[in-house]
């Protein structure tokens, strides 16, 4: 596979690139039968939710967001389009090896393709969809400056978490069909457990340490640092987001290294 | 026709696989018997005992055995699905598998978007592919609905997609599982006249079939399996009453059988 060798020589990397084309093109072919504006239904679910928390812990929590209710949306929107690209490219992965487990009986193919292709397909609807609209609240709240560009520190991190653990839930799916209950689960606990629609602030002392250990927390504080603040880049938030993004990165590939080669006897 | 060289090169394989059947396949069963105590490792079953095979370039082999011997599992082996557990494989070349027609394609898809997936997922550049698609789309009668959904196709017509695009690819090595025959008796011709051109070429074939008489009228040599090991290695007349020795089975009557058959119906 792939990632394993170091040595790979060109043709190898040519056709792994073509084979995540190709799915990609497949996954967003099926998912919204030729219309582009089809895309834009992905938007629909954050922009409902933000409206949804403004109207009603908006009010309440204004005090913490310099008394703007505008802010409180803003940093709700933030919060919602990363933990929605979180669950949507996790939960499409999870399942990938198995629904094309017909598929890898035939033909040798490298299995880290199927959940890299659905992380990258939602990749791609974030930056038709997403995206400019983070630009426009960027150049909204701190008019325009290189400073938009940085956009792409905290989404890379979000990327790297996505595919760790696209990689570890895909590889378990195949041990364990019930998994998509449990994991249901967890997207709800990483989701309250990050500050997406409340401040941090009124979290208790003593369970801040646990909240911590959420890998996605660094990522929203990220987006809002860059796109919600006036201020210089904050270096630190940046690198705690990318280094949790290569940490559980590593992990999910050592597990889906580890197992893969008992996968085929399973799908 | 060159026959010196090996293309196809197996030492000694041997294949462990865990059996399917007992895996419990749930979180909530495996933690529950962890605590419980009675949590069994997962058996493995040899599908393929220490199976040495040489194949040379442009030779026709065919592959025969009882249900569950493992001729599909040794196809697998050869193409690269699965790994053996001891033992090395060689091969030199493309190979194109043929194995369950039309089981690669996506349904909601459309018949041209179809025959791009499965052609890079095989191992060709898109650009070839959409080359060679007027041609696919000819063979397999369905240009007009090259933009209608594999779903809104006939199970007829879905094979003989999937037939005019594996075999439209000219590889090396061409595998085939027991399937020789798609569609009604109009296409039945074109793709027997097709699979005749095959043959002719200089592709090196691999074909497993319970079809006796085709075995014996198409293959040069026959290997026999029996349990996951190989028994038998030859001529294809050995090879058959071998075979239907085994089973049990007299040769001459078993052979009229199978010519009133259409082995169609012979699938595994």
């Amino acid at each position: 596979m792939t990632f394993t060798k170091l040595s790979l020589d060109r043709s190898q990397v040519r056709r792994y690139w073509e084979l995540v084309q190709i799915l990609v093109e497949r996954n967003l072919k099926v998912r919204y039968r030729g219309s582009l504006l089809g895309i834009y239904w992905s938007l629909l679910s954050p922009l409902l939710m933000t409206g949804l928390y403004t109207a009603i812990f908006g009010a309440t929590f204004a005090s913490y967001y310099d008394n703007s209710i505008t802010n409180y949306l803003l940093a709700a929107f933030t919060g919602l389009i990363t933990i929605n690209f979180f669950s949507a490219s996790t939960i499409q992965a999870l399942k990938s090896l198995v629904d094309n487990g017909k598929l890898l009986n035939k033909i040798k193919l490298p299995f880290s393709i199927f959940p890299l292709s659905m992380v990258a397909a939602n990749v791609f609807q974030f930056m038709v969809g997403s995206l400019p609209l983070l630009v426009l609240v960027t150049i909204f709240k701190t008019g325009l400056s290189l400073k938009i560009f940085a956009i792409l520190i905290p989404f890379s991190s979000l990327v790297l978490v996505c595919s760790g653990v696209g990689f570890l839930v895909s590889s378990l799916y195949i041990f364990f069909r019930d998994l998509p209950y449990f994991y249901e689960l967890v997207v709800f606990i990483l989701w309250i457990s990050s500050p997406v629609f409340y401040p941090s602030a009124i979290v208790p002392d003593q369970v801040k340490p646990f909240l911590a250990l959420n890998p996605l927390s660094p990522i929203i504080e990220g987006f809002r640092q860059i796109s919600l603040t006036k201020d210089p880049l904050n270096f630190l938030i940046m690198a705690q987001g990318l280094g949790s993004g290569l940490v559980v990165l590593a992990i999910g590939w050592m597990v889906f290294r580890r197992f893969r080669h008992q996968f085929i006897d399973l799908i | 026709m060159e026959t010196a060289e090996p293309v196809i090169h197996l030492q000694d394989v041997s294949l462990w696989r865990r059996t399917q059947e007992e895996l419990s396949y749930d979180l909530k069963k495996t933690v529950f018997s962890f605590l419980e105590g009675t949590y069994n490792k997962p058996r493995k079953r040899l599908v393929l005992d220490r199976i040495t095979l040489s194949i040379c370039r442009g030779e026709k082999i065919g592959i025969i055995g009882a249900n569950g011997s493992g001729k599909s599992t040794l196809l697998k082996i050869i193409c690269g699905i699965l790994q053996p557990t001891q033992g090395t494989v060689h091969v030199k070349g493309t190979i194109a598998p043929l194995i369950e027609l039309g089981a690669g394609f996506d349904d909601d898809l459309s018949v041209a978007d179809n025959v791009l997936l499965y052609g890079t997922l095989m191992g060709f550049p898109k650009a070839v592919m959409k080359q060679k698609m007027q041609q696919i789309l000819e063979f397999a009668e369905l240009t007009d609905y090259a933009y209608v959904p594999v779903k809104g196709l006939s199970s007829g017509m879905a094979a003989r997609l999937g037939f005019a695009i594996a075999t439209d690819v000219n590889p090396d090595i061409l595998i085939i599982d027991e399937v020789l025959s798609v569609g009604d008796e109009h296409f039945h011709r074109k793709s027997q006249q097709r699979m005749n051109e095959l043959w002719q070429e200089h592709s090196t074939v691999i074909v497993v079939s319970h079809n006796l008489k085709f075995i014996a009228d198409a293959c040069e040599k026959v290997l026999v399996i029996e349990h996951g090991k190989s028994v038998f290695f030859g001529t294809p007349e050995e090879a058959s009453q071998l075979y239907l020795s085994q089973v049990g089975v007299e040769y001459a009557a078993e052979n009229s059988l199978y010519s009133q058959w259409d082995h169609r119906s012979l699938k595994i």
